[in-house]
């Protein structure tokens, strides 16, 4: 039902075929990229788009069509990982928070108060910096930067479904606090969760590739949209392309990740 | 008001507190030898003793963390690696062209925002409305260091009307200074001109259907006069929230901006510092970034509760 009501929204059929699109190309990466996104092939560098290589070559003639497909795999990784490390660690802080309450309660929120003083991006890149560049450190400091938005989430979820009648009853008949949060709260508290989780994807990715175009993220020679971008930037009169393949590709699986987040949104909200 | 002032400054305090004890905990993030780390190159083990012993490195835990609480009280953020300059002096060397950059991108962002978020809402469900809505849309999903080759491409490379990089300072020479910050303000304003258009016009609609509006309208008086005198006031509540909230997202939009357009600021040193593995600078600038960012916050909420009344009271 939930499905069909998402469905419903204007953009969703294209968020969908975009999301979509983008997993079957992160998938089939190995099948769809035409040519060996290493292989280099200097006599060809900086070709325009054409027959052969239908979005050109970069400074060192490789292929960046192919370039760009591999990218997705990183992106899509990116985006949906660190989301789903933020998603579990901030609605495990937020229900003991919220179930706990008291001191432990202020403490969590506090320091998720204090994750949240810090500009997410700067954050971000100073855990990068720590944790080492490369696609681990990356997922760990977006995960990092995203967890205090699922924790505040789900601790108001918590605060308002245990005081509910049905967990009363439930603590009347003697369940222990660890069944009720399992079988009570933590499915009546998943569906604003999900919708975060649907909504942080597209930013995630956005994240993902402005890291990797600063340099941490994955290094070269591996494909990732911000680092193409990055290297194409020193060839933006003679070879646009280099930039403009994957900065296309990037600003569509977020626009269409925008929508689909949105449509799940529309669809979980009780007042619509 | 004052009650509302004493009560937002108590509750930053912990947040404080637990700001500088990451910060402090960063450095020790670092897998392996922090030392090692940011002297990745050099194999002089009295060099690398030195500098362990100078950061404090060579103590307990909780010693090293006093200490730099207590060089913090002093105002003493410690010293680049890179220069031997204080954290202080790097910040300041660089503060003034952050600064002229945020004010101009709000600038740009508001100029942008206020006229597509009202027309927009003014004219719901027809073809403007859709302009600004998708133009909403583009500025939110668009990256920003894209968005800044894009204009960098555009109006730097093929049509050569701006310079595409550099900073010149705008008390010096003023023109040539505002041309330097142009491309930047515009790439850093449009995203956040996005965000504002969106809720402006949200606000507005919900204030357009409220029952003050249709009596005003029954009055006879004009709908340019019920919006400037009735609508826009309500609807800029919601407006000043975001732009609070933005605040991060403009700061860590600088970073990148500053790093495309080579301009010299604390975005760009932040950069800089974590390349150079400088993690003392980079202690240091993130500890004030988070420190300008926790302050503005606290702005915000107080200009919040100055435009409406009702939050002072509560």
């Amino acid at each position: 039902m939930v499905l069909h009501r998402a469905a419903r929204a204007r953009l969703a059929p294209f968020g969908a075929a975009v999301l979509v699109a983008a997993v079957l190309v992160a998938l089939g990466a190995p099948l769809l990229a035409p040519y060996d996104p290493l292989e280099q092939n200097l006599g060809l560098a900086l070709a325009r788009p054409g027959r052969a290589h239908l979005l050109g070559t970069d400074n060192i003639g490789r292929d960046v069509m192919s370039r760009v497909i591999w990218g997705t795999r990183v992106s899509l990784v990116a985006g949906f990982a660190s989301v789903a490390v933020a998603a579990v660690t901030g609605s495990l802080l937020g229900v003991l928070a919220g179930y706990a309450g008291g001191r432990a309660d202020g403490l969590v929120m506090r320091a998720m108060d204090a994750v949240l003083s810090f500009p997410p991006l700067v954050l971000a890149l100073a855990l990068g910096a720590v944790l080492g560049a490369g696609l681990g450190g990356v997922l760990i400091a977006l995960g990092v930067v995203y967890t205090p938005t699922f924790a505040r989430l789900m601790r108001g979820q918590v605060l308002a479904i245990t005081a509910r009648e049905y967990v009363d009853a439930a603590r009347a008949l003697g369940a222990p606090g660890w069944r009720i949060a399992w079988h009570h709260v933590l499915p009546n508290a998943a569906p604003p969760i999900v919708v975060q989780a649907s909504l942080s994807v597209a930013f995630a990715i956005l994240a993902e590739a402005s890291l990797s175009f600063l340099g941490l993220g994955i290094q070269p020679p591996g494909a990732s949209w911000g680092s193409m971008i990055n290297a194409g930037r020193g060839y933006l009169q003679q070879a646009p392309w280099i930039v403009f393949g994957p900065g296309a590709a990037l600003f569509v699986t977020v626009v269409g990740l925008n929508f689909v987040g949105d449509a799940i949104r529309d669809a979980l909200d009780p007042r619509l | 008001m004052g009650r509302l002032v004493l009560h937002r400054l108590a509750a930053t305090v912990p947040v404080l507190l637990l700001v500088t004890a990451g910060v402090f905990a960063l450095l020790h993030l670092t897998p392996g030898d922090p030392i090692d780390a940011m002297m990745a190159e050099s194999v002089d083990a009295e060099a690398k003793a030195s500098l362990r012993k100078e950061l404090g490195l060579d103590r307990p835990i909780h010693e090293q963390y006093a200490a730099w609480m207590r060089r913090l009280l002093r105002g003493d953020l410690g010293r680049s690696i890179r220069n031997g300059e204080p954290v202080i002096e790097n910040v300041s060397r660089r503060i003034r062209p952050s600064l002229e950059l945020a004010l101009l991108a709000m600038a740009v962002s508001l100029l942008i925002a206020f006229p597509v978020g009202i027309v927009s809402a003014a004219r719901r469900n027809t073809a403007v409305d859709r302009a600004g809505t998708s133009f909403a849309l583009f500025g939110i999903c668009m990256p920003n260091f894209l968005l800044a080759l894009l204009l960098i491409f555009l109006f730097g490379v093929t049509l050569r009307w701006l310079p595409i990089s550099g900073y010149t300072d705008p008390v010096e020479e003023p023109l040539n200074g505002l041309r330097s910050l142009l491309l930047p303000a515009v790439t850093l304003g449009l995203a956040l001109a996005a965000v504002i258009t969106r809720t402006l016009r949200s606000s507005m609609l919900e204030a357009l259907g409220e029952d003050y509006v249709r009596t005003a309208r029954a009055k006879g008086l004009s709908e340019w006069r019920v919006i400037r005198g009735h609508v826009l006031k309500n609807a800029l509540i919601p407006v000043v929230t975001v732009l609070g909230l933005q605040l991060g997202t403009l700061i860590g939009g600088a970073v990148i901006t500053e790093y495309v357009f080579a301009l010299p600021g604390v975005g760009r040193l932040v950069v800089e510092a974590v390349f150079a593995r400088d993690y003392p600078l980079v202690q240091g600038v993130i500890l004030l970034i988070a420190l300008g960012f926790i302050l503005s916050n606290l702005l915000v909420d107080l200009l919040y509760g100055w435009i409406d009344p009702r939050i002072r009271y509560r």
